[in-house]
């Protein structure tokens, strides 16, 4: 098979996302507001009906069918241009686990649904006592007849506020070892039993809540596989996201936006030493990025010719992370005694709205969390620990 | 199995350079007398040279070995796992850069002329004046801790003014005095001092001297990167093996957690300067000019990294890590020196800033 023109490719991409991501969906990712299913359902539709709904998936179940290196090439002019990241619990979570290990009728009734952003799905994983130590998990769920009894709580569960569906793991067995007698379950979010609380976070926005289920009835046919094996097919879930890291365009657009900021609100000689100064912390982390960058492109290297990626993803979260924190703080250092002193109005409404540019205030305290989702910074050092000491 | 870095370029002259890095440190460690450690890198230094290290990127028809950029970042990734002691990026690197064209440039190239090279932005004791030239052509001034190979034969300097202009000097010429030190990675710097002194030839005036050094100290940054790498390569499989087999409160140092997460730490800073290193050396390779501002970025990246990995290593290797001889501490003070060869970082933060 001839290799695809990537540059060609690249510039396609381009050209549809400027004539095609309506400006107001552009805004909302430019200003670093908060992104929620209002702006990505309706970008998602629209990429579906171009055909490039899932780049991620087969083409048999309506996915683009492009190769690692596409979809990296995809993701970076999306960022570039400030089209919305494509919301990733359907497409890029479960979407692939039903693919793989779904009964056709599950193909059939979900698939659909997440390629054209018309089911939003949300992720039941942690709870109360399985953070980082996922396996732990006590959620219950009891067989009765054909159908589940579920009774626990999830915590964490972003967008679960706004979305149709939960998947999520529980326990349906005890066993020996914790990461046995897990299943994964799909879960419609209007049944009763189900009581969703927002968690309010440091940055203001709401994006995470607690999922309480109680005596929640799930058919058995909303099982994804066997009984028992849900941890396996977590696993394949967070497996595939590896390459998730290799597309820095995003962290690339903030750095400038915040140079860019830098340059605006610190104008002018009187503070040309503090903005000299950030400045320079800004070039370091540019720094930081040029090599994750390199490091990106040998992943997707490494995936084009089916090698394994070894140590690069633990690397490039653990470095980007760090890089995006450093640049939310120059960025915090710039308005921080201007906004965050006023992060937020008693009365709330006309001209009492919040100031512009608070985003970057709840951008800093929201960048916190880098280092602690997605595997924290500790377990990616436990893991390279590992690999390098050879034991 | 433990951590084992991977080249940046390997090939036969890597697997050469190492070698000879390898023999040349096992024979300095003993000695501690900075004169006899003098004598041993001069002895090495002609080693170098019959090997023809020296001309090895210097075009055939110039009198070098006509091999170009990638052999000469191999032997440096070579030679940088141990740590060597001799100034190769500046002697195979920039030297010649500066050189180009002038009959010296075979001496250089065959390692018989040993040369010293003050570039823009050499330093001077406090009281001393910078290399200016006079009208009647002499040279006065002073230019201090200049890397060279032992006992230099000739200086190559970039004076500034109204006409600047690169110059080259036979270090024995009436008004020159060279005074050796031992470097912080044990290489050789002299102090040089210019009272008088008349100025060989001319190698290149106004923007041509400019363009040339500027390109040289690039090249020669280029290099440091390339040997930082390795040298931080080498340094990570080396503390990872002290912590494997260093015992203590009845098990190997490497089951605490904060060192394993300390020794992480490290190979990241690692992987991401040899991600940037491997960036910009590409770059170099393919195009036709030297891409300035991805080797400012990595050079950048060398004086932060490279200081958080020594630092981290000492640290790691607790009292053994005070000491001078230890291979792995070696290649921390050489990664501590980098910062201040071909431009530091604050040099190559200012022209970022400034471009």
């Amino acid at each position: 098979m001839a290799e695809p023109d990537y540059d060609a490719f690249r510039e396609e991409v381009r050209r549809f996302a400027l004539a095609h991501c309506p400006p107001e969906i552009r805004e909302v990712v430019a200003s670093y507001r908060k992104l929620s299913r209002k702006i990505w359902a309706p970008w998602q539709r629209i990429l579906h009906a171009h055909g490039w709904g899932a780049p991620s998936w087969p083409k048999e179940y309506g996915g683009t069918g492009w190769d690692a290196r596409q979809r990296v090439i995809f993701d970076e002019v999306m960022a570039e241009c400030d089209c919305p990241p494509q919301y990733h619990h359907g497409l890029r979570h479960l979407g692939p686990v039903i693919i793989e290990f779904g009964t056709e009728e599950q193909k059939q009734r979900f698939l659909p649904g997440i390629l054209d952003g018309s089911d939003w799905w949300c992720q039941g994983y942690s709870e109360p006592g399985a953070g980082s130590d996922l396996a732990s998990l006590r959620t219950a769920a009891r067989r009765e007849g054909d159908h589940y009894i579920v009774d626990g709580q999830k915590t964490w569960t972003s967008h679960a506020h706004e979305a149709d569906w939960m998947y999520t793991l529980v326990r349906t067995s005890k066993e020996e070892k914790k990461q046995q007698g897990i299943s994964l379950l799909l879960v419609k979010l209007d049944s009763p039993g189900i009581t969703i609380r927002p968690i309010r976070t440091i940055d203001g926005w709401h994006h995470v809540n607690e999922v309480f289920l109680d005596n929640v009835r799930v058919p058995v046919e909303n099982r994804i596989g066997e009984e028992g094996k849900g941890w396996t097919y977590g696993k394949f879930l967070l497996e595939r996201e590896r390459l998730g890291g290799a597309n820095i365009a995003p962290h690339r657009m903030a750095l400038e936006r915040v140079r860019d900021l830098v340059r605006t609100e610190l104008a002018g000689p009187a503070r040309e030493e503090e903005r000299g100064l950030l400045l320079h912390r800004l070039l370091e982390a540019e720094a930081e990025l040029l090599g994750a960058a390199e490091l990106g492109r040998e992943s997707v290297q490494a995936v084009m010719d089916g090698k394994p990626l070894g140590l690069l993803p633990s690397v490039v979260k653990l470095s980007t992370s760090v890089t995006m924190q450093s640049i939310s703080q120059v960025a915090l250092d710039a308005v921080g005694s201007r906004l965050a002193s006023r992060f937020r109005r008693v009365e709330g409404e006309g001209p009492n709205a919040n100031p512009p540019g608070l985003e970057w205030v709840q951008n800093y305290m929201y960048a916190r969390v880098r280092t602690i989702y997605g595997g924290s910074s500790e377990v990616q050092k436990n893991v390279i620990a590992r690999q390098l000491f050879g034991n | 199995m433990p951590f084992a870095a991977t080249p940046l370029v390997a090939g036969e002259t890597y697997e050469t350079a190492l070698r000879f890095g390898e023999e040349a440190a096992a024979e300095l460690a003993p000695l501690a007398e900075p004169s006899a450690q003098a004598a041993c890198l001069r002895a090495q230094w002609d080693r170098i040279a019959a090997l023809g290290w020296p001309g090895i990127a210097v075009a055939e028809e110039e009198g070098g070995a006509g091999g170009d950029l990638a052999e000469l970042a191999a032997l440096l990734c070579g030679a940088g796992r141990t740590g060597l002691a001799l100034p190769l990026a500046t002697a195979c690197g920039v030297v010649p850069a500066l050189l180009s064209g002038h009959p010296l440039l075979a001496d250089a190239a065959s390692g018989s002329a040993r040369i010293a090279a003050i570039l823009p932005g050499a330093t001077q004791d406090p009281g001393e004046e910078a290399l200016r030239r006079q009208p009647n052509g002499a040279l006065h001034g002073a230019a201090v801790g200049i890397e060279a190979p032992p006992a230099p034969t000739h200086v190559v300097a970039f004076v500034e003014g109204d006409a600047p202009a690169l110059l080259l000097l036979r270090a024995d010429a009436p008004g020159m005095e060279l005074v050796a030190s031992l470097r912080v990675d044990g290489r050789l710097a002299y102090d040089i001092r210019c009272r008088g002194a008349v100025p060989e030839a001319v190698l290149a005036e106004g923007d041509e001297a400019r363009r040339r050094v500027e390109t040289a100290r690039d090249l020669g940054a280029l290099l440091a990167c390339v040997e930082g790498v390795s040298a931080m390569g080498a340094l990570i499989e080396q503390t990872v093996a002290y912590l494997n087999q260093r015992v203590q409160f009845g098990a190997p140092l490497a089951t605490q957690q904060a060192l394993r997460h300390r020794v992480a730490d490290m190979y990241v800073e690692y992987e991401n300067l040899r991600g940037i290193t491997a960036a910009a050396l590409r770059a170099a390779t393919t195009e036709d000019v030297l891409p300035w501002r991805a080797i400012a970025f990595a050079k950048l990246r060398l004086g932060i990294a490279g200081r958080e990995v020594a630092e981290s290593a000492i640290q790691c290797h607790g009292g053994m890590g005070m000491t001078e001889e230890l291979p792995a501490i070696r290649l921390c003070k050489r990664l501590l020196m980098a910062e201040f060869e071909h431009g530091g970082r604050v040099f190559q933060a200012r022209r970022l800033l400034a471009a």
